[in-house]
């Protein structure tokens, strides 16, 4: 298959597209949000999320590929138990060709995914930081099957461009901006959640709609997407001003 | 997951949170943080925007001084801490990068006090800032991996001690074992998504703030008895509408 050969220029374009967001004083949600949905599409993936992990070692939800709530449930049990927790943990990357069989080493997240009936493989890929993992990116496919070790590099690429940008230039300078950055990213996602919430209920949204509003308004008025998530949890910005047709085009056809 | 650390331990072993005093809470999560941390003193105060700048507790006249060249000259580790919703590190003042963040209160720290890293914590839950715990130590340095990993769950903790002052329902948490199953078991989920989705969406509802819209799925949950979590889950479910006659 000439798979490679067609995905070079989707490949340059991810990298350009997430090196642009890393512009001075740039949202690490938003960075992490085009770094998930590339992950999709370069990888062939049916869903993806990106987990971080707080002080303590705990994994958090920071971006997925789709706010669907089955996702969202995954991506959550997978905060405790699952690929992500041992990748997370052994900082190499672990593929679980057939998540069928998998039933022994993670009841509960198997169990999960057998229930929603969505997805048949997964691979988690850490987010490595000199000798430290800082969390792991997951990729769910609904067929069965290995990653291919071409893929798995661009994972791995993927990974560390994520790795990169929540470290930001500052952090030649700066050791404690990894700590720092981390924290930022984990409480920017409580903010969307609450703002999700307050779309939802306004505009009568799926939390995955109302994820792509607030997406879709943050882009078209190149606003950072965690600004305009604590705008609307605090009031200061009405629900209604987000409502302009989100331009989903952008993702796939940056600048 | 991890153990607690000396820190997050001592204001956990100071029991369950009792009446409306968050002075006497802030003194409680800064007396933890000097006893289970490499650090010399400590102070909570209060930033936000619509509040009054308010120092809630503050361990030593050095601390106090820290807070109020903050507030006075309008920079620092708190004032961005506050104004950020992130961790301001500065593991030695005196150092060139560090002076240049805040040029003016650096100065003034380095010539009217002792102090030489200061480490500010915002004590927040989603958009909620219930405050900014200022950490400061005479001796430069960077906290240790562990120490931070502490620093962190203690602001965590803390933070969700003043959320349940602010939100309680009555009464529901009197000791420490209450504290521990009603309000910060991490697998009672308050962390989970639902329930900030469902503060968002009560927010909306009620025409409030989100501390006021989970203090009133809290009430609800109270009166129902049933946990916070799964009241969340109705409200992302449409299966619960908040509405001001509800108790």
């Amino acid at each position: 298959m000439s798979q490679s050969a067609s995905r070079e220029p989707m490949v340059s374009r991810a990298l350009v597209s997430l090196a642009d967001t890393l512009v001075d004083d740039y949202d690490i949600i938003d960075m992490l949000d085009r770094l998930v949905g590339y992950s999709v599409e370069l990888l062939a993936a049916d869903a993806a999320g990106l987990l971080l992990a707080d002080p303590r070692g705990q994994l958090h939800l920071a971006a997925a590929s789709s706010e669907d709530a089955g996702l969202m449930e995954l991506m959550q049990l997978q905060a405790e138990q699952g690929p992500c927790v041992d990748c997370y943990t052994t900082k190499t990357p672990v593929s679980v060709p057939d998540l069928s069989k998998a039933a022994d080493r993670w009841p509960r997240f198997v169990a999960a995914v057998a229930e929603q009936g969505a997805y048949a493989s997964v691979h988690a890929i850490p987010l490595r930081l000199r000798s430290e993992a800082i969390g792991a990116l997951n990729l769910l496919h609904r067929t069965p099957g290995s990653l291919p070790d071409e893929d798995l590099a661009l994972g791995q690429a993927l990974a560390d461009m994520a790795t990169i940008g929540i470290l930001s230039e500052r952090a030649i300078r700066r050791s404690e901006v990894v700590n720092e950055q981390l924290q930022t990213a984990l409480s920017s996602r409580v903010i969307i959640e609450q703002a999700k919430g307050v779309l939802a209920q306004h505009s009568g949204l799926s939390m995955d709609a109302a994820f792509n509003q607030l997406r879709g308004y943050a882009r078209a008025h190149n606003l950072r997407l965690s600004e305009v998530a604590r705008q609307l949890a605090e009031r200061r910005l009405d629900p209604a001003r987000t409502t302009t047709p989100a331009t989903r085009t952008e993702r796939a056809n940056p600048g | 997951m991890a153990e607690f650390g000396p820190a997050t331990r001592a204001l956990l072993a100071g029991g369950g949170v009792n009446g409306h005093d968050d002075r006497a809470l802030a003194q409680r999560i800064c007396q933890a943080c000097i006893k289970g941390l490499d650090i010399d003193g400590a102070a909570i105060s209060l930033l936000t925007a619509s509040v009054a700048r308010e120092t809630l507790w503050a361990s030593d006249p050095v601390a106090e001084l820290l807070e109020d060249l903050q507030f006075s000259l309008n920079e620092g580790a708190c004032m961005q801490a506050a104004a950020t919703g992130s961790p301001v590190l500065v593991p030695d003042l005196g150092e060139g990068t560090e002076m240049a963040r805040w040029p003016i209160f650096a100065s003034a720290v380095s010539e009217r006090t002792p102090v030489r890293a200061l480490f500010a914590l915002p004590l927040q839950w989603g958009v909620t800032n219930l405050g900014v715990l200022d950490l400061y130590r005479t001796a430069p340095g960077a906290l240790s991996k562990s120490q931070w990993r502490d620093a962190l769950s203690a602001a965590d903790m803390g933070a969700l001690m003043l959320l349940h002052l602010r939100t309680d329902p009555g009464g529901i948490v009197s000791s420490h074992d209450g504290l521990e199953r009603a309000w910060m078991n991490p697998s009672l989920g308050l962390h989970r998504a639902e329930i900030h989705q469902a503060t968002g969406m009560v927010l909306v509802q009620l025409g409030v703030s989100a501390a006021e819209a989970l203090a009133r799925m809290r009430a609800h949950a109270f009166s129902q008895q049933r946990l916070l979590l799964e009241v969340a889950q109705d409200v992302v479910n449409r299966r619960l509408v908040f509405s001001e006659d509800m108790a």
